[in-house]
């Protein structure tokens, strides 16, 4: 610790503190721009925090210096001179930057505003005419960027370059004109641009979503999380009129670092959209779905699980809240005595031993990325850790079809089984196997759908722990947000859980939400099911062999609890009222004639601000995990599927989103492109399994030989190989 | 393409990080696209060097010897900083306009010369300094400016 003295205040510092954080323990505001922690080391780009050093003659950037012994610090508060010189600074950022206040959607939370109302001059001298650019220039469909309004604080670009690292918003030119800009125009795309919303402190960069859509004063934000991937971001809802107007970010420094992914924050207008389910549906007889009132569908419902006795099975989704899903299970256990369920994601207790923060990531000396999903389009926020703790000189090691080392597709669990051996590793391993030995702190991830629970990572992880005396974090991303909380739900409700039949007639099906309904294996249940209750939010041709369809509800219209990948209970709040009863209710009133005693309100006790609750205690007592065989090889190309982020029934109801979703595009290796004369973005068709389709080829010089990527979406029917061929030749190779 | 690819990749590997091969990457994308940058070049140098386009086109525009418009064969530039601007670079500069028939920061429609205004280029001691074609002339007087154009155009 060492003494500092502000404004003649003796302060206890620790030695090394930024002079910002230090004014601030002892209440004392030093006002920024640029200024931001999260973006690394500080720029001083903007000068606002001028104040006068002792012992130096000139006035300092106070948010440059950090905390000294025997350091005598004179704010604006105290000193005439950084008064002075905050005063000049604010009026020399003020000589261009127009007075649109009253038409600027910053205007009434702008920093800006705030800092010149207070510590900036009542006037200007400057006469002469502004400076002045097209605007709004749309950096990408979802942000617009009035350059007229910038003060080059350089947040954005510092977001893009060290945190995002997608190097795609730049500082261009030098001096005086220098722009922020995006290479020739194109949009900015990437998975965390509208954190740039967010960091801008004056009206240079809204977003189109909420541009002129509402003022300050008359909205109300909501404490809530999202529910659109299993890392849980704890955010506010803006509402305005009972409408969501908007996400923000609502920092939690162990989940997410107040940072949030674009669909997060620009997905929640799905709730608006025009197909969405109001009124119960029902099937009558040759005459299709009839809307119907909430007791003539809970009737139909009634009737038809009745009928079914207990043959039934429920679909999860993994996107209900857990009082939610245990209502549900406890109608299928107890009220219908089955134990048949599809649960989205599987989720072994054991692994609670390795529980720890997602922040634990940043702090590790070694982190294994395990599986053939990218995490960013998983668990978004996760790769944004990962890339933190390589920029702290962490050794981050991706193992899959194209990461650091090139594994074969669907190998996840031998690499495990061969870390975990020590004895003849495989030679690409053997460095890998070698930074884990000496590691002291091991971040593991596991990044693709894992039936098993994660019980193959979680044998390494023991024997690091063991063996290796390494502490040990674990991170199973669980395919939806809250998968961990419907099984925790579904094995806490009764004991067990059987498959459903794999061929045969079943009773009834129930399917609970949209994500459950677009399961292909869900698809074929419901064509073995003589009935089908279903939940969802919006009409498709997935629920067109439901028998009954009630409408569902979506994260922002409902109150309970989500549990996050680390094992974080979160509370989620009702932001908005749902225009009819939510799921909680109808499963509430469908329960009791059933005679299970449900409460329709939920009751979470999860706190605004979740802690993570302790890691277990250590006791692994699993069986060591068989790895399944690989696939055998055959003609022609492996397919990885990738499931982008960017997918999915919400965002595909986000007209500003849709730049985002996946290319229409077939990634190769350069080798295989090479064969087959593919130049990078030419068309190719692609055929397995006797479907064709017409991609655009993308070179990845990291990819493993003999392995091509497609986003799902765009390799729906294909097999596990594929042919690549040019189109213009038609010739497969 | 992949000429430059390999050449950018072989100056990339005398350095640590092979970031911080961008200038000289952007020099070789530069002599091989005839002597400015077109937006392929940047896509070319950050496939080359695992950079971004954006981060390649924002280094180049911050430097005065990266051009991101077409520019003619021989490339004329006057000094106009402080030094120079003292001792009548304005008027070098407009006699260049004049004999040349085109403003600074153009190209005559031949596509031969550019004549163009730069940052001190170090010569304050003699100035009005104009570099042609990397070559320094200085001091240059207004007087001196058609003579330099006459052995610039016979030169091609």
């Amino acid at each position: 610790m060492v003494r500092v003295t502000i404004d003649g205040q003796e302060v206890l510092a620790p030695k090394g503190q930024g002079l910002v954080e230090t004014a601030a323990s002892v209440g004392i505001e030093i006002p920024v721009f640029c200024y931001e922690p999260r973006l690394g080391p500080p720029v001083g780009a903007c000068r606002m925090c001028l104040c006068e050093v002792e012992g130096l003659p000139k006035l300092q950037a106070a948010c440059t210096l950090t905390a000294t012994d025997g350091l005598v610090l004179r704010t604006a508060r105290t000193s005439e001179q950084a008064a002075g010189g905050q005063s000049a600074i604010l009026e020399f950022i003020l000589l261009n930057h127009p007075l649109d206040c009253p038409d600027c959607d910053k205007g009434g939370e702008c920093p800006l505003q705030d800092l010149t109302f207070r510590f900036g001059p009542g006037s200007t001298r400057m006469q002469f005419p502004k400076r002045t650019f097209d605007k709004p220039i749309p950096i990408s469909p979802l942000i617009a960027l009035d350059r007229e309004r910038c003060i080059l604080c350089y947040r954005c670009t510092r977001f893009s370059e060290s945190v995002s690292e997608d190097g795609q918003l730049v500082a261009a030119n030098r001096g005086a004109q220098s722009i922020i800009a995006t290479f020739e125009d194109e949009p900015y795309r990437a998975h965390f641009s509208g954190n740039v919303l967010e960091l801008c402190p004056v009206g240079a960069l809204t977003s189109t979503t909420y541009r002129f859509r509402a003022r300050p004063w008359e909205i109300q934000n909501v404490p809530t999380v999202c529910g659109l991937c299993p890392v849980g971001c704890n955010v506010w809802a803006t509402t305005r009129e009972g409408k969501v107007a908007r996400i923000l970010s609502r920092n939690h420094p162990e989940v997410h670092e107040g940072w949030l992914c674009d669909k997060g924050r620009f997905a929640y207008d799905h709730l608006r959209a025009e197909d969405r389910l109001r009124t119960p549906l029902v099937r009558v007889r040759r005459r299709g779905f009839e809307e119907a009132s909430h007791e003539a569908a809970l009737d139909a419902a009634e009737a038809g699980l009745r009928a079914a006795g207990s043959s039934v099975v429920v679909a999860f989704s993994g996107g209900e809240t857990v009082e939610q899903a245990t209502a549900l299970a406890r109608i299928v256990r107890e009220g219908l005595g089955s134990d048949a369920a599809l649960l989205p994601d599987d989720w072994d207790a054991a692994l609670d031993a390795f529980r720890a923060p997602l922040s634990a990531i940043r702090d590790a000396d070694v982190c294994l990325i395990l599986g053939d999903d990218p995490v960013v389009e998983r668990a978004p926020v996760v790769d944004l850790w990962l890339r933190a703790a390589r920029r702290a000189e962490a050794e981050v090691i991706a193992v899959n079809p194209a990461g650091d080392v090139q594994a074969a597709p669907g190998s996840a669990a031998q690499v495990c089984a061969d870390l975990r051996e020590g004895k003849k590793v495989p030679t690409e391993l053997r460095e890998t196997a070698k930074s884990l030995k000496s590691a002291k702190r091991v971040a593991l991830v596991w990044s693709e759908d894992d039936p098993t629970g994660g019980r193959h990572v979680g044998a390494l992880a023991n024997e690091l722990h063991e063996n290796g005396r390494a502490e040990v974090a674990v991170y199973v991303l669980p395919r939806t947000p809250n998968g961990r909380g419907v099984a925790t739900a579904w094995y806490t409700v009764g004991e067990g859980r059987s498959d459903p039949p794999g061929e045969g007639e079943i009773g009834a099906l129930v399917v609970s939400g949209d994500e459950a309904a677009s399961d292909p294996r869900v698809a074929d249940l419901a064509a073995r099911a003589s009935f089908v209750l279903t939940t969802a939010m919006f009409q498709s041709e997935l629920t067109a062999w439901s028998h009954v369809v009630l409408p569902g509800t979506s994260y922002l219209e409902r109150e309970g609890t989500y549990v996050n990948l680390e094992g974080r209970p979160q509370r989620l709040r009702r932001a908005v009222v749902p225009f009819g009863p939510d799921e909680l209710e109808w499963l509430a009133q469908l329960a009791e004639r059933f005679g299970v005693a449900i409460d329709p309100w939920a009751a979470p006790t999860a706190a605004e601000q979740a802690d993570l609750p302790p890691a277990d205690e250590f006791a692994w007592s699993r069986p060591d995990p068989q790895a399944p065989p690989g696939k055998p090889a055959g003609p022609g190309l492996e397919l990885v599927r990738i499931g982008a982020l960017f997918s999915g029934a919400a965002v595909e109801r986000i007209p500003q989103l849709q730049f985002q979703r996946p290319a229409a595009e077939v990634e190769l290796a350069h080798e295989d492109a090479s064969t087959r004369g593919i130049a990078p973005g030419e068309a190719v068709v692609v055929t397995s399994n006797g479907t064709s389709r017409e991609l655009r080829a993308g070179l990845n010089r990291k990819l493993r030989v003999g392995v091509v990527r497609i986003p799902a979406e765009h390799a729906k029917d294909f097999g596990d190989r594929v042919q690549v061929s040019r189109l213009s030749t038609g010739e497969s190779r | 393409m992949s000429g430059l690819y390999d050449a950018i990749r072989s100056v990339a590997a005398r350095y640590p990080e092979s970031r911080s091969a961008i200038l000289p990457a952007l020099r070789l994308a530069q002599q091989e696209h005839g002597g400015w940058l077109p937006p392929e070049a940047f896509r070319d140098v950050a496939e080359a060097l695992e950079l971004t386009p954006a981060y390649c086109r924002a280094v180049a525009s911050f430097y005065d010897m990266f051009h991101l418009e077409p520019v003619g064969r021989h490339m004329v530039e006057v000094c106009t900083n402080v030094s120079c601007a003292l001792v009548g670079a304005q008027q070098v500069l407009e006699a260049f306009e004049g004999e040349l028939g085109v403003a600074a920061g153009e190209t005559t429609p031949d596509g031969e010369v550019t004549l163009r205004t730069v940052e001190c280029a170090g010569g304050c001691g003699w100035g009005t300094v104009v570099v042609v074609d990397h070559r320094y002339h200085e001091p240059v007087r207004p007087e001196d400016v058609a003579e330099i154009v006459r052995e610039l155009r016979d030169a091609s």
